[in-house]
């Protein structure tokens, strides 16, 4: 009863978007993992990505250089990253605070507010949507939307591009080191309050990448990151913060088993596909796949 | 010539404990100076003032005769002040070789081959078999043995070490009293060690200075000092070793 045709094409819908999930994931995962921090703004970073995307497609360079607005909406998002750390946590990540992690908090929820509402005041209560007039994509018999599969392509690059800086660079070595030992990094001479801008400047440049690549699928409105941020944060539960593989892999899970979900038993609770495998991993493996146990010295 | 390393009336309170009380001491270009004293003598936090763990609350710091004062720690490292932790700070998911490599991250001497250097400190630290493990992985001894290899591979004008020795065993402690011989007859290193292996200090120091409840008690040979009455008192009336 069940096509192997339907099965394949879920399939590739699942990992597709589980792939642009983890790039969420892996923002959040990133940044706490070097500055122990949770930025609970990161739905916003991704907001301003795709209002980003869709100015510069509508008001500035056209439908057919997508393609190019994608990289400067996420520099974009990057840049905006760097002030918010050198304005806002770098004062309170000088010293060494017991509450630094609760200063954060207070700061990215204010940060959640003041973007969603600059998005409310400046653009209205509206839906936008980027055209994109890229040609629906056969793979064999099964279409596939162009824009699915360009962000889908576009967050293979940057996810690769990630890795590699991290494995193979000199910053990447700095980057490693300082998610293991903030002490060690300064001892050996490295300023940790750089890393930590770099670190949180990448880390929310990955859900502005999402927002930018994302922005013609779903519509691009004040509270778009909201949902994916929830998947961001189902993800880094499931995969275990702090851990990279774990949220690419977990990343993928959670795209097949929605995707799934919403094939063969009912598309209207798609969103809650994730938290049963979430309940199950918290059950099961509470540090998740990949995640190590936490130790408080 | 300034000395290599000064505390000028170092000071630090924290609460209602006065953990460093007008802390004065210098230490020679190419010295090696013993730093002993009862638990809770204000060692550790001396270590700490001196590298920029903690601001002191009065009082200066100097390398070389230039004021430390107000420096971040990444800031002091790079003038070449190295130091080492009582519970060895390394970096636990990196392999031992990629430990090693931190170490030119922030400088590393223009003529230097930084890939032959690692190889040499892989042979100086004996864990050479352990190159690609991670650090996680090794025992407390070859923990220490590689924070020693980190510390050593860009040679600094002045290693802090913090109790270097301690849960060790004898032919690790060997090993890491053969690399600070080696660096500092080689490279004319200042040494501050802090340390209670009596026997070790007496074969290492010349010159040891005692702390007690904050304050520097005595300067003198590890002989001198163990004679004093306030000294022997502080250790509970024992005498040292």
């Amino acid at each position: 009863m069940f096509s192997t045709e339907l099965i394949v094409q879920t399939f590739i819908s699942g990992v597709m978007i589980g792939v642009l999930y983890a790039l969420m994931a892996l923002g959040i995962t990133f940044i706490y993992s070097i500055m122990r921090m949770i930025n609970w703004a990161m739905g916003e970073f991704y907001m301003i990505g795709s209002y980003l995307q869709y100015m510069l497609v509508a008001l500035l360079l056209g439908p057919d250089l997508w393609w190019l607005a994608i990289p400067i909406s996420a520099t974009g998002v990057f840049a905006l990253g760097i002030a918010v750390q050198w304005g806002l946590l770098k004062p309170i990540f000088r010293k060494p605070p017991e509450t630094r992690d609760d200063y954060a908090t207070v700061v990215t929820l204010a940060l959640l507010l003041l973007f969603r509402s600059l998005a409310t005041g400046i653009a209205g209560p509206n839906q936008f949507t980027p055209g994109s007039n890229l040609p629906v994509i056969m793979v064999g018999p099964m279409p596939l939307a162009g824009a699915r599969v360009a962000a889908f392509v576009f967050a293979l690059v940057a996810l690769a591009l990630f890795w590699g800086v991290l494995r193979y660079t000199w910053y990447g070595l700095a980057l490693r080191a300082a998610s293991q030992s903030r002490v060690g990094v300064q001892t050996a001479g490295i300023d940790v309050l750089g890393i930590d801008r770099m670190a949180f400047g990448i880390g929310v440049a990955l859900a502005g990448l999402a927002g930018a690549l994302l922005a013609p699928v779903f519509l691009v409105f004040p509270t778009d990151g909201l949902v994916t941020t929830v998947k961001g944060f189902e993800i880094v539960v499931i995969g275990g913060l702090g851990s990279i593989p774990g949220a690419l892999i977990a990343g993928i899970l959670l795209g097949l088993i929605e995707s799934f979900g919403a094939a063969f038993i009912d598309s209207a609770y798609q969103n809650i596909y994730g938290f049963l495998l979430v309940l199950a991993i918290l059950v099961l493996r509470p540090t998740g796949l990949f995640g190590e146990r936490g130790r408080e010295a | 010539m300034a000395a290599a390393l000064e505390a000028i009336g170092l000071s630090k309170r924290f609460g209602g404990l006065q953990a460093a009380n007008d802390v004065t001491l210098a230490v020679e270009q190419g010295e090696v100076r013993g730093l002993i004293g009862p638990n809770g003598a204000g060692k550790t936090t001396l270590v700490n003032l001196v590298t920029g763990v903690y601001q002191a609350d009065s009082g200066d710091v100097k390398l070389a005769g230039e004021s430390l004062i107000g420096l971040a720690m990444h800031e002091i490292a790079r003038r070449g002040l190295v130091r080492s932790f009582q519970v060895t700070r390394l970096f636990g998911s990196l392999t031992v070789r990629e430990n090693l490599r931190t170490a030119f991250l922030a400088r590393r001497p223009a003529d230097m081959d930084g890939e032959a250097r690692i190889e040499r400190m892989l042979d100086l630290t004996t864990l050479r078999a352990l190159a690609d493990t991670h650090a996680k992985k090794l025992s407390g001894g070859q923990r220490a043995l590689l924070q020693m290899g980190c510390g050593f591979m860009v040679p600094g004008s002045c290693y802090v070490l913090d109790e270097p020795f301690s849960g060790i065993n004898p032919v690790i402690k060997d090993a890491i009293i053969d690399m600070i011989v080696e660096v500092n007859r080689q490279a004319g290193a200042t040494f501050l060690i802090v340390s209670h292996e009596m026997a070790i200090v007496r074969r290492l120091c010349p010159k040891v200075t005692v702390m007690m409840e904050g304050r520097v008690a005595a300067h003198g040979t590890l002989d001198e000092v163990a004679r004093l009455p306030e000294v022997v008192a502080g250790y509970l009336g024992k005498a040292l070793e």
